[in-house]
């Protein structure tokens, strides 16, 4: 994302005026809204150890979880990817992969940098991706 | 026997003497007399070596006999009261018995009295049970829970939730036009640090705003602190603007907006001051320190669940009940209550607009207590809408609280707990069911204020630190804390309060702040006792490995060093701007701007150390060499030589030798009044305890640590950039971290010399890590 920014930042400033609307305000991020959490649900993030992630999917799958849930949003979105693939790499045969797609708002607040203006927010699109990882067979052996 | 001891008296067996025939009993018992009284003499008043219970049979003797009189038979008492008197040591007072102690008003006298000295929170009972306490800024307050579980707040903090009573933040109601308050914060804040009070944002009340104040026309220099200030919404010209102040500085800020309200026309100067004195602010400011509200602080983004199932809005019918609300009707019920329904369901207070002020009236959360422990949970998969999200309605902020008067009517008005119980026990029909609709418990007003914690993903995970700040009128303390604890809140105290601020990456008392100054000598104070209190082998010896100041971080010398004059004051970078171009500068290791007063400027820095190793508090930022980057493992601060220690050695000596001699003095002494058979006074005299240490102690410790400092720049073989005010490892960023300030002139030069790491060391250690620096803004 930085590349293509810092290559077509003229064409992009004028495509999305949103991202900076002005030097009048900061903007400051949100949390985004979450699906629900669980036991077997896993936010990849991409800051957090890929190997530490895939551990934790393989311990879950290993200890008898029927299906896992994995989120990824942004940015996150190829290292999801690349977990599911390796999960199942690892897991050949008896788990299978069902992936959807879909697009999140995130909301931002824009903080005023000046007296004579109220605060704002604004509606970021950002694409996310949720992969369920499913048992097909069980394994007894592994139990 | 023998015959020649064998001598008879009788005259009857064959002795020498002749009994009478008749005796006198006059004479008889004339002469036993004497003997009688000798010796019920002697019983009553027993010979001067012995004690009276020691005349008393093994059998009787009891244990504690000799302080407990009631131990002994009571024909003996007195006698032994005596004895005690005698001996000088006065007859102790009986402590009352338990039960006697415990009873309701006896203890509440007692709670009275012990809260004379220090302020107690509302909460007190509950965390004095629970909770290591401390006395800081007047108060009494909870440090840190007593079980272990430093790592469980942190937990809380960042994935459940962490409660804490800071009800000790002090309520200043300011009011006034818009334009007078206006001017007054114009002199005691700046528009550099960031938004002012009567900014568009905050004006109509319904998010919080932050200010930093300093004295009167003296930015940069003289930072007070940081106050949270709250409109209350109205259209009148008058407005109110609440300040919560932290108590380290509510004095000092008080008296400086009472200047510069004072001062906005020198020539009616006298007049305002008069008239404040008799009370009538006609058509000025009022500044008025209020009595305290009760201020939860919810960290964590479970505090939100926990928030929305303990706050139930009323409905219109229930509202009536209450006596308050015929002193001040709440507004917008039915809108607020249907907002809130509609956020309830957000997964954490950070998706919600920041500082948000929510102004509720809620039933008593007593009623929505649950019955065992459980943790409140969201697990609806209902999305809110998010035109909720992006806009706080205008009025959702107005609340009832704002109003002194109901005050009084609400604290009249509680249901004490045992009321509750008695209430609820009597008119439960199914037991175990609770009616929420009960008309006999009123409602209560709260504010609820959001904190969006971090919103930088760049520095710190989106949303830690973020919750729910409620605002309570007094007397409501516990049963608000109770339901939220039983909801699953985690409570912490202090050092929460401390870490917290660590993680955030925000420096909690600022250095050059009067309270800072004395958090620095209370620190410095602790940890030096605590070193004294070492055995000299135990002790790190700061002299050979050039450390000179290892309890405080000594700033003016810092500065004075970096720059050509002696510094008296300085300031800590608060410019918005500055901070973003210094930031950026380091970023791109491109050389700094010039900015004023430069050389007595120190700059907020986040301290990340780069691989392995722990830093500590006091560590010191140094300058790095360009050959360091390579050879990091080796790099340590060379042995240095003590120049003390032989003094000290020599030192130790003598006074041994002194000390010898005092004592053959003292023994000498002792044997030849013993001889005279005078009485000791000598060994009383010595007895005294002395708070003071000797002038032997006080010179040791000098040479230990010399206090005289007169440069900290080139006392190693790096060069001092700065200090870590507080360092830690850090659980956001999963290694050692600190919150640090460096000489601007410092920092300039590691940019000059196109570096834009450093180097750290900490105080008990030759080791030099390698660290990046990261500017913090919301300093």
């Amino acid at each position: 994302m930085a590349d293509e920014n810092t290559s077509q930042k003229k064409e992009d400033s004028k495509k999305r005026p949103k991202r900076h609307p002005n030097k009048n305000y900061a903007l400051k991020k949100r949390v985004p809204l979450k699906p629900v959490d669980g036991d077997n649900v896993i936010f990849i993030t991409k800051k957090t150890n890929f190997k530490a992630q895939l551990d934790k999917c393989c311990d879950l799958l290993t200890r008898g979880e029927k299906d896992i849930i994995l989120h990824g949003l942004g940015a996150a979105i190829q290292r999801c990817c690349n977990l599911a693939l390796q999960l199942e790499i690892l897991f050949s045969g008896t788990c299978q992969i069902e992936v959807n797609t879909g697009t999140i708002d995130c909301v931002d607040d824009l903080e005023p940098l000046t007296d004579e203006l109220d605060f704002d927010s604004q509606v970021r699109c950002s694409s996310s991706i949720h992969i369920r990882i499913f048992r097909t067979a069980m394994l007894g052996a592994n139990q | 026997m023998e015959e020649t001891e064998a001598k008879e008296f009788d005259a009857a067996i064959g002795g020498t003497e002749h009994l009478p025939f008749s005796a006198n009993s006059l004479k008889f018992a004339s002469s036993r007399s004497v003997e009688i009284a000798a010796m019920t003499e002697s019983i009553l008043r027993p010979s001067k070596s012995k004690l009276i219970f020691q005349s008393l049979p093994v059998h009787m003797r009891r244990r504690v006999m000799s302080h407990n009189c009631k131990r002994l038979p009571r024909r003996l008492r007195r006698g032994h009261l005596e004895q005690l008197k005698k001996s000088g040591l006065p007859p102790k007072q009986k402590r009352p018995s338990r039960k006697y102690r415990r009873r309701p008003a006896n203890l509440l006298e007692e709670y009275n009295r012990r809260q004379k000295q220090h302020v107690w929170l509302e909460t007190h009972i509950w965390h004095a049970k629970r909770f290591h306490m401390t006395e800081r800024w007047g108060h009494r307050l909870p440090y840190a829970p007593c079980d272990k579980a430093f790592r469980a707040c942190y937990r809380g903090s960042s994935a459940h939730c962490l409660l804490q009573d800071i009800s000790y933040y002090t309520p200043i109601q300011i009011t006034g036009t818009v334009t007078q308050i206006k001017e007054m914060f114009a002199k005691v804040t700046s528009c550099l640090c960031g938004l002012s009070v009567s900014a568009m944002a905050y004006i109509n009340g319904t998010r919080q705003g932050t200010a930093h104040i300093y004295n009167v026309n003296s930015f940069p220099f003289g930072y007070i602190g940081k106050v949270e200030f709250i409109w209350v919404p109205s259209d009148s010209t008058n407005k109110t603007l609440w300040l919560f102040v932290h108590p380290s500085q509510a004095t000092i800020i008080q008296s400086v907006l009472n200047d510069a309200s004072c001062t906005q026309d020198n020539n009616d100067y006298e007049v305002a001051k008069k008239k404040r004195k008799v009370g009538s602010v006609t058509g000025s400011i009022e500044i008025k320190v209020m009595q305290r509200f009760n201020r939860f602080r919810l960290t964590g983004p479970n505090s939100h669940a926990i928030v929305a199932e303990s706050l139930k809005c009323v409905n219109d019918d229930l509202l009536k009940n209450a006596k308050w609300t015929s002193l001040h009707k709440p507004k917008d019920l039915i809108d607020k209550n249907e907002y809130w329904e509609a956020i309830s369901t957000a997964k954490s207070p950070a998706q919600l607009p920041a500082h948000m002020v929510v102004g509720l009236v809620v039933i008593d959360p007593r009623l929505r207590r649950p019955r065992y422990r459980t943790k409140a949970k969201q697990d609806t998969d209902t999305d809110i809408n998010t035109d909720t999200l992006r806009k706080i309605p205008p009025y959702l902020s107005n609340s009832p609280l704002w109003d002194v008067k109901i005050h009084e009517s609400i604290k009249k008005e509680l249901m004490t707990n045992g009321q509750f119980v008695k209430h609820i026990t009597k008119n439960n029909l199914v037991p175990g069911v609770v009616d929420e609709d009960d008309p006999a418990l009123q409602c209560v007003p709260v504010v609820l204020v959001q904190r969006p914690g971090s919103q930088n993903p760049e520095f710190k995970k989106i949303g830690y630190g973020s919750g729910w700040d409620i605002i309570i009128p007094s007397g409501y303390a516990l049963p608000f804390w109770l339901t939220f604890i039983m909801f699953g809140a985690r409570s912490g105290g202090l050092r929460e309060t401390e870490s917290l601020a660590f993680e955030m990456g925000e420096c909690y008392l600022p250095p050059d702040s009067n309270a800072g100054k004395q958090n620095e000598n209370r620190i410095e104070s602790e940890m030096r006792d605590r070193y004294f209190r070492l055995p000299p082998s135990k002790r790190v010896n700061y002299n050979k490995i050039a450390i000179n100041s290892p309890f405080r971080c000594p700033w003016n010398i810092l500065l004075s060093d970096w720059s050509d004059d002696k510094i008296n004051e300085f300031f800590v970078l608060r410019n918005k701007t500055a901070l973003n171009e210094i930031q950026d500068c380091i970023t791109r290791k491109k050389c700094l701007p010039n900015i004023e007063n430069g050389t007595k400027c120190l700059v907020p820095v986040y301290v990340k150390v780069t691989a392995k190793g722990s830093l500590q508090r006091h560590a010191l930022i140094c300058l790095p060499e360009v050959s360091d980057l390579s050879n990091l493992k080796t790099l340590f601060e060379p042995h240095h030589e003590d120049p003390n220690e032989k003094v000290r050695k020599l030192k130790r000596k003598e006074h041994v030798k002194s000390l010898k001699k005092i004592k053959k003095k003292n023994y000498k002494l002792k044997k030849k009044l013993q001889q005279e058979k005078k009485p000791m006074y000598t060994k009383k005299l010595r007895k005294v305890h002395r708070r003071e240490p000797s002038e032997y102690v006080k010179a040791m410790r000098e040479l230990w640590l010399p206090s005289e400092i007169e440069t900290v720049r080139k006392v190693g073989t790096r060069e001092v950039m700065g200090y870590i005010a507080q360092g830690a490892f850090s659980f956001t960023e999963a290694r050692s971290c600190g919150v640090g300030y460096i000489a601007y002139n410092a920092l300039r030069h590691l940019l000059n010399t196109g570096l834009n790491q450093v180097l750290v060391r900490n105080p008990t250690s030759r080791k030099y890590r390698l660290a990046n620096i990261v500017i913090t803004m919301n300093t």
